[in-house]
């Protein structure tokens, strides 16, 4: 199987770095409103119970503490030294488990758990444990070898022995944060993590037989420079986890507190940024590694490649995942749901969940249905962002609309994206050239109906391209 | 695209003062005895277009007063008993074109339930006063007579003894059928009826008729896509059905 060539062409990254939506979702999260509250999941996930073959189900379990602040951090988190905290959170996540699982029928298989954070393993294995068993209760876990039930790990709050009880719970696949290796960048994220703990890590899933790992990194953090970010990714490439992640940091100190402990002065400036993400690319591929999509890179012979090349990928609140056409359940504070045609988000402030889920409700905060209109842009966003190119005639088929006509618009604000060589207009096809394909969400948002009114608002709410 | 191969979502052409539907249950009787519909309201029989009823709102109840009986213009209308236990019973689910309340024919009182299943609009046709045309218009009798037989016949279709799959093409067999019957796409069309409908019409578990969509789609019979049925391979369709349609 070959797969699509990328190529890092510097001057057109600084161009079209701008800020856009990373489209976990279309419509993404800002244009959720609060009109849509408890009944109307209960709705949703009653009709999607009707459906003539129902969905599977993936679940997604929030774990907001973390013992330590990571300053680039953009997550929604809390910072604690304080254990009982996670008891009396897990308590009441299995409250609400209890709450939803009876509202989905019993043939509905769950085929993708993911445990993410802040740092799910603040939690102590027993109380992961008491999760997942209560989850199993609820729901018809997968017992199919595909399934996908993995968490996020933070090596430095990792016991020797709490990956063999993951796997014992089921688990069997792991994202690690490593962002930078270099000892300065280290202290000025706080974050200081040796390659010996993350490698410590990384055995003990092999060992434990987990099916796939994963490795984080973050390019444009302060201090970082060519040489020091080079000679991780060389360690990172040495380990050889499954998969790779490289996200761009974005510096937005207006939204996210813990940010304005990072000195700007000390970050990399646009045209570091881009070598940085250049010699990312460079080195990852050279290595063997296939760029799936944003920021993802995966081992030809793992899961999301395969699916990459079947054309099955699929891309949620989660990432890239292997497992189309599941609703999508989230649990826990901020937890994010997509069940039919429906979005909705749980509270973003723990007192709020609490409450909620202390008085018998699904902690619903706000939500949107998807018209005909959100389902057609979100199926060429996801189409986009999941392969690199969309399929005309398939759209038109599936529905009933005339490509061109319906998105004129669109196209015309495609118009010097294809000028500059990041697109190609083909009459069954558009598609992302070699050029383009780094800068996917840029040729997203020309299908987004609601980043068109107001790009000072845009500016912002998002984090830049690159 | 081609306006074929679309799916009906419950669309029939609309009538007006002077013209019936094009799926009208009653035209083609009314034009083969000399009637059009602008003579039919000099004879006070002209038909009411009632609805839209929206998902779920009921078009009458057991138990109501039997004034007229009604044709689907457009959606999808499902009848259905509740029995003492308060156990829902279906009775039958009725596309565009297709005639409810002939069963409370017989009596003063509607016997079953009938509610929307999507946005449905009706014909209402006073019984009264189509009985009394009828008397003059041998050929909408007849149509009565045929509407009548084949409601009873609707009813036998389910019972007997086959396997899920049996029932199941039978059922996907006799929608396409009435679907093609009334001008759309014989291949292609949404179900309209929650799954739990479709397993309580059949007499199956639900999770049954999921694991039956499911095996079909896998062997090549059928491709679901949410709502949205394609029959695939209709040959395996109709053998599979062959028995449960003779009986009934």
């Amino acid at each position: 199987m070959s797969h699509a060539t990328l190529t890092c062409d510097p001057e057109l990254l600084r161009r079209y770095d701008q800020p856009g939506p990373r489209y976990t979702s279309y419509p993404t999260a800002p244009q959720f409103g609060p009109h849509f509250q408890e009944d109307m999941l209960r709705e949703y996930i009653h009709r999607s119970n009707e459906e003539l073959i129902p969905r599977r189900l993936s679940l997604y379990v929030h774990v907001p503490y973390c013992s330590s602040p990571c300053f680039y951090c953009g997550c929604n988190r809390i910072i604690t030294r304080d254990r009982t905290a996670g008891r009396r959170y897990v308590e009441r996540l299995i409250r609400e488990i209890s709450l939803a699982g009876p509202l989905f029928d019993r043939d509905r298989e769950v085929i993708q758990v993911h445990f993410g954070g802040g740092t799910p393993n603040f939690l102590r294995p027993e109380e992961l444990r008491d999760v997942m068993r209560s989850l199993g209760q609820q729901f018809q876990l997968s017992n199919a070898p595909v399934r996908d039930f993995s968490i996020e790990i933070d090596p430095r709050f990792l016991n020797a022995a709490d990956i063999a009880a993951y796997a014992d719970m089921g688990l069997n696949r792991a994202s690690l944060g490593v962002q930078d290796f270099d000892p300065a960048v280290q202290a000025a994220v706080n974050r200081v993590q040796s390659v010996q703990q993350t490698l410590a890590a990384i055995k003990a899933c092999r060992r434990n037989g987990f099916r796939s790992i994963n490795v984080d990194l973050i390019y444009g953090l302060p201090h970082q420079t060519s040489e020091g970010f080079g000679q991780t990714l060389d360690t990172v490439i040495g380990i050889r986890p499954h998969r790779l992640a490289v996200y761009g940091y974005a510096h937005m100190p207006h939204l996210f507190k813990p940010q304005r402990r990072i000195d700007a002065s000390h970050l990399p400036n646009a045209e570091q940024r881009i070598a940085l993400l250049c010699l990312a690319i460079e080195k990852l591929t050279g290595a063997g590694y296939v760029y799936i999509g944003m920021d993802h890179f995966a081992l030809p012979e793992d899961d999301l490649t395969r699916a990459y090349d079947a054309g099955t990928l699929h891309r949620n609140f989660m990432g890239y995942t292997t497992h189309a056409d599941c609703d999508l359940l989230g649990l826990g504070v901020s937890a994010i749901s997509h069940i039919g045609d429906s979005f909705s988000q749980n509270p973003r402030v723990l007192p709020s969940w609490e409450a909620a889920v202390d008085s018998g409700h699904l902690p619903v905060w706000r939500g949107r249905h998807l018209d005909q209109d959100d389902q057609l842009r979100a199926e060429v966003i996801q189409q986009l962002m999941c392969r690199g190119w969309i399929d005309i005639a398939a759209v038109e088929r599936r529905y009933d609309i005339d490509f061109h006509r319906y998105f004129a618009d669109s196209l015309a604000r495609l118009q010097p994206l294809v000028g500059d060589g990041l697109a190609v207009v083909e009459r069954s096809r558009i598609l992302a050239t070699s050029r383009g394909r780094l800068l996917l969400r840029i040729i997203a948002m020309c299908f987004d109906r609601y980043l068109t009114a107001k790009p000072a608002a845009q500016a912002a709410q998002y984090s830049r391209a690159v | 695209m081609s306006g074929t191969e679309q799916p009906p979502r419950g669309i029939a052409d609309d009538g007006d003062a002077f013209h019936f539907c094009s799926t009208c249950a009653f035209s083609a009787a009314c034009l083969e005895s000399g009637y059009d519909k602008s003579q039919l309201r000099d004879l006070h029989v002209l038909v009411e277009h009632i609805g839209p009823f929206h998902e779920g709102e009921h078009i009458f109840r057991e138990g109501d007063p039997f004034t007229a009986i009604a044709a689907v213009r457009s959606g999808t209308v499902k009848t259905y008993v509740t029995d003492h236990e308060g156990r829902e019973h279906v009775q039958g689910f009725f596309l565009p074109g297709e005639v409810i309340g002939l069963n409370a024919i017989s009596q003063a009182r509607y016997p079953s339930n009938a509610v929307a299943l999507d946005s449905a609009i009706l014909c209402r046709f006073s019984f009264p006063n189509i009985a009394a045309l009828a008397m003059r218009m041998p050929g909408l009798q007849q149509q009565l007579f045929k509407l009548l037989s084949l409601d009873i016949g609707k009813a036998a279709l389910l019972s007997g003894n086959f396997s899920a799959d049996e029932r199941m093409a039978a059922f996907l067999i006799t929608l396409s059928r009435r679907y093609a019957a009334r001008g759309f796409s014989p291949n292609r069309f949404v179900l309209t009826m929650s799954r739990t409908d479709i397993a309580n019409y059949l007499r199956l578990a639900p999770e049954t008729v999921s694991r039956v969509f499911r095996r079909f789609q896998d062997e090549g019979l059928i491709h679901v896509e949410r709502r949205e049925i394609e029959l695939t391979d209709r040959k395996q369709l109709e053998t599979l059905s062959s028995d449960v349609l003779r009986t009934a």
